[in-house]
């Protein structure tokens, strides 16, 4: 079988070597080849031995720790659609599919489409195919209602591969995380169909439909429920009305973005990853110790007065929105995030704050992760740059000290 | 007396470990020196192709300082200048005509003569034993050093450590090494931790390391014992270059036996040797096994790769071969590869360990990407508040200043190519540092 597929891949590549009719498209050569068989060149300068791991696992893992998210999306959006339309217990067997029927072209979509983007940039720039776009393709349709518009799905998952990353000079040089960039694009483009309350269902709208949606379901997310009382409510006891335990807003039966909703899944990934050191455990721990605090200090200042928000106790806000997923996979995007140790810390503390502000404080957004995540991105490197002087300057010290 | 536990680092755990007593192997035909090993030595020579040398007569000497030569190993005849590019003396090949000659006698050196032990050292062809920091060039002359750190560990991937480099007979020479050494510079000596070397110190401040590799490299324990300040310069040695030193402080003819391990997998029985200094590669590794080899002097780490009818480095006691073939994997990157061990805990032997020593391939095995800093190579870095991400990404944006505000003087070469062994971008960490040293050179 390996001998088979070698030899073929060993008839083709004089096409598409230096002189081969086929140059221009090496990236796509070398990118399948690698995809079937590790790379056989041998070390010329340097160290003559080199570890197993390259970047192309690395993200694959990253797309192992997904898995969870993925699959209980796949649940998950099929059990609202059949709870908005009124059937009470939808089994796992009819949710699944629907579920799948719902996500499958946004993801295909988000691949295709974003794929084509990566590959004429290899093309362009002779560069070979960045396995992160793996990883980003399958990040931004977690995020996104099941409801997306296609069309919106690949022009925002152009934009973020374009945008986010290529014109940066592609996975490691960029700034912001292009999933996120993408989303943000499509956030602030198409408002009404990522915001709101009726975009986070598939009740009554697809193939797999059991009916209307019933008279008097209102959608809405339990974050949206909490923020849109009336001042001095209780947002806790609006959740509940709403007919949500902090059960169900843990393992992320309600609506929401596709991947986001289960908090559950996301720490499994999370798990996953940082026992593999592929994601940091500081910006992980220190976005929710960020999150907690903040929410405990306005909990402090909730008043009569004050928006119902205010009033969310902090293990409220751990699990709901996007926070636990933008913690786990887009904040420990280690390119658009702080390098250093301590820069981690201070990078991750912020998000938790800043999420926390946004939903709270700001009365047009209900959810403040992605925002919260985007803005440390744009921070990050001045907090390295912080971080970086004063670890010289404590080494010229200790230099200066010694012998 | 200091102790360094160091937790930091890592053990290569590649396959072929020497083993075994010291192998006495018959005079070689030929020996040879090669000049490029030394780094910022520009040679003149002394002979010229088919003059008959004396054991211990000079072959060349440093251009910048004449004192500083290199001694004829054996009495023989100069049979080759070999050249490389830019008519860079590569080989300096002189066959053997007598193995048993004493040659020029040297006579003992007052001990309590600094000026005497430096001129005996330089004369004798022992000066080139020692670096600087932070430039790893041989000190010149009449340089002063602010502290000379004596090596007696190893912890590079097969190389041979003290217990086999420095036998019971070599003690009393390296106790009057080290007491020469002091009367140049103050004198670190760091050894094993446990050691019973500690006890030939003397008047020597002994330090003990212990730990995964870079813990016994000398450059590392510059930067924990005593980093050069200002303009100044630390210099450091192995030990058992020390024991040379203290032989030909003692007098006598020139010391021209040394143990060398050949290791790897490419070694049919890997072993150690006790042979001429400058010996053949082929002498000393006795049977290679395999068609296509890498024959390298040193570590795979930080060792030089070269053709197999060379001779073995001066300096680095090991020649590795490595068979020189790779296979690959189908779809390696998303199976768990049960096989496999990896420093990332994304292989399933990277939790259980290796499980014995690892037949290691020099495959890159990965394409070269930018920097993704998930964090590993702070997972090395022994050294002290240096940040290799940084670092090496101001080394290749040219900017010699930030460079060196991030420590690119306090780098050791060990600690870069560990950092290459591990990068999961295929990063040649330890090309650009030699880039950056280059850079820095250039400007100075």
């Amino acid at each position: 079988m390996k001998h088979l597929i070698e030899s073929q891949f060993d008839k083709l590549r004089p096409l598409f070597e230096e002189g081969g009719k086929l140059n221009w498209a090496w990236p796509l050569f070398e990118g399948q080849e690698t995809l079937f068989l590790t790379p056989k060149h041998k070390t010329k300068a340097g160290a003559h031995v080199r570890d197993r791991m390259d970047m192309k696992r690395l993200m694959i893992f990253v797309l192992y720790a997904l898995a969870p998210a993925l699959l209980f999306a796949f649940y998950n959006v099929g059990y609202q659609g059949f709870l908005a339309e009124g059937v009470a217990n939808p089994s796992f067997a009819q949710a699944v599919p629907r579920g799948a029927l719902a996500m499958l072209p946004i993801i295909i979509t988000s691949y295709a489409a974003g794929g084509i983007a990566e590959l004429v940039f290899c093309v362009v720039r002779k560069h070979e195919i960045n396995e992160g776009f793996l990883v980003t393709a399958m990040l931004f349709p977690l995020t996104l209602p099941p409801t997306i518009p296609l069309w919106m799905v690949a022009v925002g998952i152009i934009f973020g591969v374009v945008i986010g990353k290529e014109v940066f000079g592609g996975v490691g040089m960029n700034i912001l995380n292009p999933a996120l960039t993408a989303r943000a694009f499509v956030f602030f483009t198409y408002p009404a169909a990522i915001s709101g309350a009726g975009v986070w269902d598939v009740g009554g709208k697809d193939l797999l439909s059991s009916g209307p949606v019933t008279d008097g379901y209102t959608g809405a997310t339990p974050l949206l429920a909490a923020s849109s009382g009336a001042p001095g409510s209780d947002a806790v006891k609006l959740i509940t009305e709403a007919g949500w335990s902090y059960q169900d807003l843990a393992l992320g039966l309600i609506p929401g973005s596709a991947g986001e909703v289960s908090s559950v899944a996301a720490a499994l990934g999370a798990i996953f990853l940082v026992v593999t050191g592929i994601a940091s455990w500081r910006i992980i721990v220190s976005c929710i110790v960020g999150l907690l605090a903040m929410a405990a200090v306005l909990n402090g200042f909730a008043g009569p007065e004050s928006v119902s928000m205010m009033t969310l106790p902090p293990h409220y806000h751990l699990v709901m929105g996007g926070f636990a997923f933008g913690a786990v996979f887009m904040a420990t995007d280690p390119c658009s995030s702080a390098v250093t140790p301590t820069g981690r810390l201070i990078y991750g503390f912020f998000i938790g704050v800043l999420c926390v502000l946004v939903r709270v404080v700001n009365p047009a957004y209900p959810e403040g992760m992605m925002l919260a995540i985007l803005f440390m991105n744009v921070f990050a490197p001045l907090i390295d740059y912080f971080v970086v002087k004063q670890t010289t300057k404590r080494r010229q010290a200790r230099m200066a000290a010694a012998a | 007396m200091p102790d360094h536990a160091l937790r930091k680092g890592l053990d290569i755990p590649i396959a072929g470990q020497a083993s075994g007593e010291p192998v006495q192997l018959d005079p070689p035909s030929t020996v040879a020196y090669s000049p490029t090993e030394f780094r910022g030595l520009t040679p003149r020579l002394d002979v010229r192709e088919g003059d008959t040398v004396e054991r211990g007569a000079p072959l060349f000497h440093a251009k910048a300082s004449p004192e500083i030569k290199f001694l004829s190993p054996v009495t023989g005849r100069v049979k080759e200048v070999r050249r490389g590019r830019r008519r860079v003396i590569t080989d300096l090949v002189v066959e053997v005509t007598d193995a048993t000659a004493a040659g020029v006698q040297f006579e003992a050196v007052d001990l309590n003569d600094a000026d005497a032990i430096r001129r005996a050292l330089q004369q004798r062809g022992q000066w080139a034993a020692f670096r600087t920091r932070p430039l790893n060039n041989i000190p010149s002359a009449d340089s002063t050093p602010q502290a000379i750190l004596v090596s007696a560990t190893e912890t590079g991937p097969l190389m041979p450590g003290p217990d086999v480099l420095i036998g019971e007979a070599d003690k009393e020479h390296l106790t009057r090494g080290l007491a020469a050494l002091a009367k140049l510079g103050p004198v670190h000596f760091a050894v094993p931790k446990g050691s019973a070397l500690a006890s030939a110190a003397g008047s020597a401040q002994t330090h003990t390391f212990s730990g995964p590799h870079p813990a016994g490299d000398p450059q590392v324990q510059v930067n924990l014992v005593c980093p050069p300040k200002g303009d100044g310069e630390v210099w450091y040695c192995k030990a058992w270059d020390v024991v040379e030193m203290g032989k030909v402080l003692a007098g006598g003819s020139f010391p021209n036996e040394r143990v060398y391990a050949a290791v790897g997998a490419g070694v049919a029985q890997p072993r150690f040797v006790k042979a001429i200094l400058g010996s053949p590669l082929a002498d000393v590794v006795g049977s290679a096994k395999g068609e296509q080899l890498r024959w390298i002097r040193g570590s795979v780490l930080t060792g030089q790769a070269v053709d197999a009818d060379r001779w073995v480095s001066h300096f680095k006691r090991a020649v590795h071969v490595l068979p020189d073939e790779v296979e690959s994997e189908l779809f390696g990157w998303a199976l768990p590869m049960f096989g496999l061990w990896s420093f990332h805990k994304t292989f399933l032997k990277s939790f259980l360990g290796p499980g014995g020593p690892v037949d290691m391939r020099p495959g890159v095995y990965g394409g070269e990407r930018a920097i993704v800093p998930i964090g590993v190579y702070a997972k090395v870095m022994v050294s002290p508040d240096i940040l290799p991400e940084f670092l090496f990404k101001s080394i290749v944006a040219n900017d010699l200043e930030e460079a060196i505000q991030l420590g690119l003087l306090d780098m050791t070469e060990e600690e870069a190519a560990l950092c290459t062994y591990i990068c999961p971008s295929k990063v040649e960490f330890d090309e650009l540092l030699k880039k950056g040293i280059e850079m820095y050179e250039k400007e100075a």
